[in-house]
């Protein structure tokens, strides 16, 4: 970006309507379309690329997911039956519902812990914040194996966690978490927690520190606490980032398999069982390709469903007019691009 | 102020300029799929048939003439990688014997074997020769789709009809169908045995003046000692959901007959799970968790670790099949069977792919694998033969072990695992049998749901 472009901004955003502002950036668009031909000849092999490993697969489960097939011989049609095989079975009732609980261990809390972490950091000036940034973001890098098997030793009936209840006199809470009906769940949960709040806390502490720090002084100025500047002016700020936070966590917790897989394969019992198994059941084990495809659709949809609906949410409130956000609807800017998304494992 | 806006503005800028372009992305996504829907038209897998080529019949043992008429030939193999040290003194001898042919396999671990194998048949250049698995998901999958040769006219040949191991070649047999196995024509053969039965910890036995356990009502009596001594009776990790399936089939195997139980494993209409050795079976597993004789968070710990701490010297006996015993010092551990023998199987049948131009290599090389003197390199490299005549063990644990195959060879007693009677029974069986082993649920609510699941999968072939 040029030094000029920041001025520019600068310059016209306080007097901009939501109107007048996209109207610039939008002729400059539209003069691009003329050599719309050629600039697509640019995405050309990255989008045959999408459509061989992306659309094919994707068209080749919806057309699976009407028949009866094993892989090998002729597909019987079967219309929506595997559909409804879906919605009506109880085992897969209860593992969306498992889901649902994941949601507030793999979404939920690390959101909260990222925040808190952040708006700590924020706050307090903290030898060595890379460090300290880098360490937290390591279970986002590893392996979901190695975080799986690394996890079941901890959790283990005498594995460390359990020695520390006991080091610390609590004994009697001791337990095998992963072998335990109660605890599996809830167990899974706090590992999953554990991988996802470090990307959180990177997402919000970047958000933060574009945060201008005259605000901050300002609000001090006026007698703000730590709890009320972070109420006021760092979470507002931070909406967006909370949005892709949810967005990248959500869909990682109702996609969840490796972590299950790897720790205890949706037992003792049925406890910990998620759609992605039986995904995976029903595909490589059972050679119901029909019947994997469909359940992979709807979870596919849930899935959008739920994400769409994080971004109306967040979206909705922009519509109050209350504090920094006010300014949300306005289109245009001339800054076409953040920073990159953090790339993300995709599973099958 | 002013920046903070100009930041949110920034990231809400980004997201606002993706959303159209994401909305464009899903509606070519949506025309695309329905583009293949329609273009799709006739059912996945249409024409796809197995090249079934001209299959000559063999009455004699194949001679070295007719390998050598193939000419230079190479016999393209898929195989478990816990095959490779049988395999490498099987495989030099057999390119000795045999000199137009070259042995090329492709080692799979088991779970990446079993996933990828039935394509690898199905594709365009299938290997000859290949292991699969027993039951619905690969070799029943196989064998309706018509991809591997029927063995019969190889197995009455070679004799393999006859003589130890020859009731160990039933898992392999199928109907034509595809739809239920124990029964009719052979498409796949193994060389290679288990046997499940009970390890025991020598001189803890020994410290408890316990003598080692020769049946169920032995090692009943024993397991209330071993707890009041303050030791845990019998190691279990059953994190995995089977180790405990296999010590409840080494208990049903006592209350009724063998035949019952493997009928319904292959299949067999009309049979049930719902028995009353089965739910006496449940009732014990039951029983013997809420005594604490399985130790606490069995559950959560895996069967590798389980053995790997029997190994050690935590836990009386460890009851499981006779892989387990590689892990094992045989100077420390003993090795008994818990019945007249113990349940028991056979591992992965090898197959030879139907439309193979390298048959009379692929059938010389099973028999190959079906010697006397390849038994005694199976035992040697940590296994247990199918064929037992004159095979020895080097040490007491393996001899005690083949001794054991053998008594559950001639009692009829080797039915097989009960996971192989559906594709998800082992889930199904695993999970429920958890739950009988924590008290919540009933050894009967057990098997029905057991039997419905079966009945499930049997409607849906």
């Amino acid at each position: 970006m040029s030094t000029v472009a920041p001025a520019r901004e600068r310059g016209t955003a306080p007097a901009a309507t939501g109107t007048g502002r996209t109207r610039g950036p939008r002729r400059h668009r539209g003069s691009l379309s003329s050599y719309s031909w050629s600039s697509l000849l640019y995405v050309a092999p990255a989008l045959a690329f999408f459509a061989v490993f992306v659309l094919y697969p994707i068209g080749i489960s919806v057309w699976y997911s009407f028949y009866a097939y094993d892989g090998l011989t002729e597909g019987t049609p079967v219309g929506f039956g595997n559909y409804t095989a879906v919605f009506t079975d109880p085992d897969l009732r209860a593992a969306l519902l498992h889901s649902l609980v994941l949601l507030f261990f793999y979404a939920a809390l690390p959101v909260a812990v990222g925040l808190l972490l952040a708006g700590a950091m924020s706050r307090i000036r903290v030898y060595g914040l890379t460090l300290f940034r880098a360490v937290l973001f390591v279970p986002q890098i590893l392996s979901s194996v190695v975080v799986a098997v690394a996890w079941r030793n901890l959790l283990a009936e005498d594995g460390p966690v359990n020695a520390m209840l006991r080091t610390v006199g609590l004994g009697r809470f001791t337990t095998s978490w992963l072998g335990n009906f109660d605890t599996a769940l809830p167990s899974i949960g706090v590992v999953g927690t554990w991988v996802e709040y470090g990307l959180c806390m990177v997402l919000f502490l970047s958000g933060i520190v574009a945060i201008d720090r005259s605000t901050y002084e300002a609000a001090r100025l006026d007698g703000a606490g730590a709890v009320r500047e972070f109420f006021s002016i760092t979470l507002p700020a931070l909406r967006p980032q909370i949005s892709i936070a949810l967005i990248l966590t959500v869909t990682f917790a109702l996609r969840n398999f490796d972590l299950i897989w790897n720790t205890t394969r949706g037992g003792p019992g049925t406890s910990t069982t998620v759609p992605s198994l039986y995904v995976y059941q029903d595909a490589f084990q059972n050679r119901m390709l029909g019947r994997a495809s469909a359940l992979a659709i709807v979870l596919t949809v849930v899935i959008l469903v739920v994400v769409v609906a994080v971004q109306l949410l967040l979206r909705e409130r922009d519509g109050t007019g209350r504090g920094p956000m006010r300014r949300r609807p306005v289109r245009g800017g001339s800054v076409r691009r953040g920073p990159a998304r953090p790339a993300r494992k995709v599973q099958p | 102020m002013k920046s903070v806006r100009r930041e949110v503005r920034r990231l809400v800028f980004r997201e606002r300029a993706g959303a159209p372009r994401r909305a464009r992305g899903a509606a070519a996504a949506v025309a695309l799929a329905a583009v293949l829907v329609s273009a799709g038209c006739g059912a996945p897998g249409a024409g796809k048939s197995a090249t079934a080529g001209t299959q000559s019949f063999v009455t004699e043992p194949v001679t070295t003439a007719q390998v050598a008429a193939l000419g230079d030939v190479t016999l393209r193999m898929w195989a478990d990688q816990a095959e490779k040290p049988l395999m490498r003194s099987v495989v030099p001898a057999f390119e000795k014997k045999y000199p137009n042919v070259t042995v090329d396999i492709t080692y799979k671990s088991f779970d990446d074997l079993i996933a990828t194998v039935v394509n690898a048949a199905s594709g365009s250049t299938p290997p000859d020769l290949f292991q699969g698995n027993i039951g619905y998901a690969v070799d029943g999958a196989l064998v309706k789709a018509k991809l591997v040769r029927p063995l019969d006219d190889v197995a009455a040949t070679y004799g393999w009809l006859t003589g130890t191991g020859a009731s160990t070649l039933a898992p392999a047999r199928w109907n034509s169908a595809g739809t239920a196995f124990g029964d009719g024509n052979l498409y796949g053969m193994s060389p290679i045995s288990e046997v499940q039965g009970i390890y025991y910890n020598k001189a803890l036995l020994k410290s408890l003046d316990l003598e080692p356990p020769q049946s169920l009502s032995d090692l009943e009596k024993a397991l209330p000692v071993v707890e009041k001594a303050g030791e845990q009776p019998v190691m279990l990790g059953n994190s995995d959901q089977y180790a405990a399936t296999h010590i409840f089939s080494d208990l049903a195997v006592t209350e009724q007959s063998p035949a019952s139980i493997s009928d319904w494993i292959g299949g067999k209409a009309g049979t049930t799970f719902a028995t009353d050795g089965n739910e006496k079976a449940a009732a014990t597993m039951a029983d013997w968790a809420k005594k604490g004789y399985f130790g606490s968070g069995y559950d959560g710990l895996s069967n590798e670790d389980a053995i790997a701490r029997f190994a050690k010297g935590s836990g009386a006996f460890f009851v499981g099949g006779s892989w387990n015993g590689a892990k094992l010092d045989p100077e420390k551990f003993g090795f008994g069977a818990l019945t007249t023998g113990g349940a028991g199987a056979t591992a992965s049948p090898w197959h030879i792919a139907a439309s193979s131009k390298a048959t009379p290599a692929a059938v010389a090389f099973l028999a190959a694998l079906h010697t006397p003197a390849t038994g005694q390199k199976i035992l040697d490299t940590g296994r247990l033969p199918v064929v037992t005549d004159g095979v020895k063990g080097a040490n007491s644990l393996q001899s005690q072990t083949l001794d054991v195959l053998k008594r559950t060879i001639a009692a009829g007693t080797q039915v097989g695992y009960y996971d192989w009677s559906a594709t998800d029974m082992l889930g199904v069986m695993g999970g429920g049998l958890q739950e009988v082993m924590a008290g919540r649920t009933s050894g009967a609510a057990f098997t029905k749901a057991v039997q419905d699941s079966w009945l499930k999968a049997r409607e849906s072939k």
